[in-house]
């Protein structure tokens, strides 16, 4: 499965158009680490804690939208962009989406 | 006794919440797929380029959003959630639910203009009553892009262009409806 | 080129599990995990209170308690019995000396006594209505200073510093009213266990100092019987003596069968209740 942000794939022809495909998930860190990032607020600096958490919810998500693109017998994805939104205190809520194409 | 009743009070919501968020769930879910294999006849797609034969033609913006409000019962699972940590399942279906239903009602705006495409869909979520911990937890999104209205008049005239500049140059099979 | 729409299956982009099953995983563990950690703390803060200096716990009360205020004769008159009677009650319950007992009176009906740091007790006239003989007066008393003696307001003080923290930094965690509700509840039933504990211990210490005065148990356990008798436990609004006191018929036989397995005498006339008292 080809990611890109791009809206081709330089060099290859795209055969078909699959429409949208997403892939989006809610996460949350267990308490313990919520009252280490609240401490860490004070002096500043990176929250090791929470980048984690994003990281892991960006990384299901993009599994949630591959498989999708798969189900539709896609072999690449185009034109991904990314959204986060915060649906509740302390859980991060990732959302991904792009165009399912099949390259030649 | 005013314990009791608080922990009455408690359960009675948290069954009210189970019952009826289930069932409007499940009900939203039904109308979901069906209304999305009506409106199947007008693709959404993220890009940016329009593929040339599909000169001339119309575009117009085309937005629908939509705010769902999660149950009593999603809210408390979610509220424990986040105490231990991990996915929060609860959550997951309101917001697919949200996104699907913005989809939808874009699409429905195109259909009513007669729109052949959705180009350079964008998507934007948020949560309109978060923070204070007594609000009302609900999800706002916003889905919006750019309807193809293809001159039917003009695009039978004309046979379709094979030669276009790009990658998207060979293959093309052109679609009238 | 082609475009098309085709059907993604469902379930990708959501969890497929049954929302029970999630529901009562996280509410048994959670749950079960806060009724733990409070017990553990607890006993770590009933064990650590002790050391606290009794000088330290009197520095700690607020300064109007310990001022002269201006009093009537009826008033004065009042707490100067309940203190000298909580002296007399003093020389048998082998206070340390530095523990040094203050009563006082509020002339307010609210059926309540209560001890606090620093040794200070404070009785209600609404609970004194109650009382039939200087007997069930000085159980109540002793019961107090039994509190005192046992170090249970600074061990309560210590507990609810501890578990406030934990229970508001659970509770601030998961970002719900109602969560944070349920997450304290839990914590005051787990820490119901110990003020039960800790009555009985000072219902059998408060038993052995009015045995030590009197020289008989007689009329101690009419308070309990009265309030139990008047108020319905099912009622709204129980006396608030019997809500910061959980009073059960157990506790009542317990003391019965303590003094029994004593041998102290419980069938002697009671001494009367002085007229200003009423």
């Amino acid at each position: 499965m080809l990611l890109t942000t791009l809206e081709y794939v330089p060099g290859k022809t795209i055969n078909k158009h699959l429409g949208l495909v997403q892939g989006s998930t809610v996460r949350a860190k267990h308490a313990g680490k919520d009252i280490m990032a609240g401490i860490k607020n004070i002096f500043g600096g990176e929250l090791k804690a929470y980048t984690e958490l994003l990281q892991e919810s960006r990384e299901e998500a993009i599994e949630r939208m591959k498989e999708q693109a798969q189900a539709t017998g896609a072999n690449a994805i185009l034109n991904i962009r990314f959204s986060t939104s915060s649906i509740t205190q302390g859980a991060a809520e990732i959302y991904t989406y792009g165009t399912a194409v099949i390259l030649e | 006794m005013e314990a009791y009743l608080e922990i009455i009070i408690f359960f009675v919501l948290l069954t009210l919440g189970y019952v009826f968020g289930q069932s409007l769930e499940k009900n939203h879910y039904r109308s979901i797929i069906k209304r999305e294999s009506q409106l199947r006849s007008i693709p959404v797609i993220a890009s940016k380029i329009l593929p040339e034969e599909f000169l001339p033609c119309q575009t117009e913006m085309v937005s629908g959003n939509v705010v769902i409000s999660v149950d009593y019962f999603k809210k408390f699972v979610a509220g424990l959630r986040s105490i231990v940590g991990g996915r929060m399942a609860s959550y997951e279906s309101l917001i697919d639910r949200a996104r699907r239903e913005a989809i939808l009602r874009m699409q429905q705006e195109a259909k009513r203009l007669n729109a052949d495409y959705v180009f350079n869909i964008k998507m934007e979520t948020s949560s309109i009553s978060k923070g204070s911990q007594n609000s009302i937890g609900s999800v706002e999104v916003l889905a919006y892009g750019t309807a193809i209205i293809i001159e039917k008049d003009a695009v039978k005239q004309t046979p379709p262009k094979v030669s276009i500049s790009g990658n998207d140059a060979a293959a093309i099979n052109f679609r009238t409806t | 080129m082609e475009y098309s729409n085709p059907k993604i299956p469902e379930g990708i982009n959501t969890t497929v599990e049954h929302p029970l099953k999630e529901f009562f995983i996280l509410s048994v563990g959670i749950l079960g995990i806060i009724f733990c950690a409070v017990i553990i703390l607890s006993l770590a803060a009933e064990k650590l209170a002790v050391y606290v200096p009794f000088k330290m716990e009197q520095d700690l009360i607020p300064e109007i308690w310990t001022q002269t205020k201006p009093e009537t004769e009826t008033i004065r008159q009042t707490r100067e019995y309940l203190q000298s009677l909580s002296d007399r009650l003093a020389n048998y319950m082998q206070l340390p000396d530095d523990m040094e007992i203050t009563v006082h009176y509020m002339d307010e009906d609210t059926v309540n006594a209560f001890a606090t740091i620093g040794g200070h007790i404070f009785i209600y006239q609404g609970l004194l209505d109650e009382l039939d003989s200087e007997n069930a007066l000085a159980m109540v008393i002793a019961h107090e200073m039994a509190h005192v003696y046992h170090r249970h307001p600074i061990i309560a003080m210590g507990r609810g510093v501890v578990i406030g923290l934990l229970l508001s930094a659970i509770a601030g965690a998961s970002g719900d009213l109602f969560v944070s509700q349920i997450v304290s509840k839990t914590g005051m039933i787990a820490l119901l266990n110990f003020t039960r504990d800790q009555e009985r211990e000072a219902d059998i210490t408060a038993l052995t100092t009015v045995n030590g005065l009197y020289h008989h148990v007689a009329g101690t356990n009419d308070l309990f019987r009265a309030l139990m008798a008047t108020h319905d436990p099912e009622s709204i609004e129980p006396p608030l003596f019997l809500s910061t006191h959980p009073l059960t018929q157990d506790r009542i036989d317990a003391l019965v069968e303590y003094a029994r397995k004593k041998g102290w005498d419980a069938k002697v006339d009671l001494t009367p209740i002085p007229q200003y008292l009423r």
